[in-house]
């Protein structure tokens, strides 16, 4: 008996095997985003790659919208257009209530490239001028070999366009946030200090109530938002109420732990995407 | 004690049961809504196209009359459907839609397929550019449908499990319909080519 049992499971573990195997072709996965250009085929040279970024990040900069490029061998079994709206659906470029993201696809195996274009910009940049940057720039470029050339001529183009759509500025409390994270230690030693003399001539009380007022609008001023204002405010006021000595240590820990944090690789605004834009090829 | 204690239990279950499910369904019907409108927005931007696309073909491929006929037909059918979200509760309605537009799109493929015999019309910038515009739109009720058949996915998901779906009953939340590939028979059949030669 037992060794029919273990033959049959041996047998079926085999089945199950074979079974979770992808009888389907597999779909071309969503790359990374960590830049503006990805390129998975070394088409374009690497200071060509470092040209485009810079082109499109000082872009990105000066005024919010978000162009990427994305170069991949091949995008079947799926259409450009199914990859490339799974692409941004991931990627979610463009800020999040301008949906102004713009993606470039070459699938250079396919001979096939798509420019996708955010709800935003669907008035700068309508299909009919998507298509017509594929066939008039960028396929011409293409069939001569000259990938850099058409890349870089649209994307000269797509930035004429979206610079000339009336957009909000982009957002710069992103930088003033990194300094409120580069701050929390100055605030916490500042506030420490300041309840200590508060304390000495207010007494316990009112002195904690001066010195929780007066981080509180630090906080805010420096971008931290109403929340972590409320929120220093309240523990610089326990600070002082109850003294230097004991809170210090616990609250240097709290903060210096909390300061971490860069902006510095790149990644979606959480941008929308309809399906507008264009395919073509070469 | 122990009674006063059973009213309150049932009391708050009752409130959790009927607090979560019915704002949740809310929500989720208020996103079919909206995905619903985004689908008919992007139907409407095709049948916009249409007429402009009939008269540049017209120009080159008149006596085509058979298939400018039926892309006019279609075209009208559509147009004269009032369609709303109600659309959404009532099934046959749904269905009937769903057909205008598979008509619509059927007669518009036939005829981007026969400008392949008159170049000078492919050649036609006019044209060219409808015909941009056409994928264009094209790409976007695919998009707009998937999202819909997305979110559908999660309302009827909601209306079918328990124990919302006591919630759903007594509201009057019905699943509601997603779009299924028109006409199975037709797409199982693959296509024949032909090229035997008009005369």
């Amino acid at each position: 008996m037992k060794f029919k049992l273990k033959t049959s499971l041996a047998t079926f573990c085999t089945m199950l095997i074979f079974a979770s195997f992808n009888v389907y072709a597999e779909l071309v996965a969503v790359p990374a985003l960590t830049k503006h250009v990805t390129d998975l085929t070394q088409t374009l040279s690497a200071e060509q790659q470092s040209q485009l970024e810079a082109k499109l990040a000082a872009f990105e900069q000066q005024k919010g919208s978000q162009i990427a490029l994305l170069i991949v061998p091949t995008t079947q079994p799926e259409d450009i257009a199914q990859f490339g709206i799974r692409v941004v659906d991931a990627w979610k470029l463009g800020r999040a209530k301008q949906d102004d993201g713009i993606l470039i696809i070459v699938a250079k195996n396919d001979h096939k490239m798509r420019i996708e274009v955010g709800y935003g910009l669907e008035g700068a940049i309508p299909d009919l001028t998507a298509k017509r940057i594929i066939s008039e720039i960028m396929a011409p470029s293409f069939k001569r070999g000259d990938f850099y050339g058409g890349i870089n001529n649209a994307i000269d183009k797509l930035i004429a366009l979206a610079a000339g759509e009336q957009l909000p500025e982009p957002d710069h409390t992103t930088s003033n946030g990194q300094n409120f994270n580069n701050m929390l230690p100055l605030l916490l030693f500042g506030g420490l200090l300041m309840g200590g003399i508060l304390r000495a001539v207010f007494g316990r009380f009112f002195g904690g109530t001066l010195t929780g007022g007066a981080i509180g609008l630090l906080a805010w001023v420096l971008g931290g938002g109403i929340l972590a204002a409320v929120f220093f405010a309240v523990i610089a006021f326990f600070i002082t109420l109850l003294g230097i000595s004991g809170m210090s240590q616990m609250g240097g820990g709290v903060f210096g732990g909390g300061s971490a944090g860069g902006h510095d690789t790149f990644s979606g605004g959480g941008g929308g995407f309809g399906g507008g834009g264009a395919s073509g090829d070469w | 004690m122990q009674k006063i204690y059973l009213k309150l239990l049932t009391a708050l279950l009752l409130l959790n049961l009927t607090g979560c499910g019915y704002n949740h369904f809310q929500s989720l019907d208020e996103e079919a809504k909206a995905s619903w409108s985004e689908v008919l927005n992007q139907y409407q931007r095709r049948a916009d196209l249409v007429p402009n696309l009939v008269n540049v073909v017209k120009g080159y491929a008149a006596h085509e009359k058979e298939v400018l006929t039926q892309v006019a037909e279609a075209r009208s059918k559509v147009g004269s459907m009032q369609v709303t979200a109600e659309v959404l509760n009532d099934p046959e309605a749904f269905a009937k839609f769903q057909a205008a537009q598979g008509q619509l799109s059927g007669a518009l493929s036939r005829l981007m397929a026969i400008s392949e015999n008159y170049p000078n019309l492919k050649a036609d910038q006019g044209f060219r550019d409808l015909q941009a515009q056409l994928e264009g739109t094209e790409n976007r009720i695919t998009v707009a449908r998937n999202r819909y058949i997305g979110t559908i996915k999660d309302y009827n998901v909601a209306v079918r499990s328990f124990p919302e779906n006591l919630t759903a009953m007594m509201f009057g939340y019905k699943t509601k319909p997603s779009f299924a590939v028109e006409n199975e028979k037709a797409i199982s059949v693959a296509p024949t080519v032909d090229f035997a030669d008009k005369k």
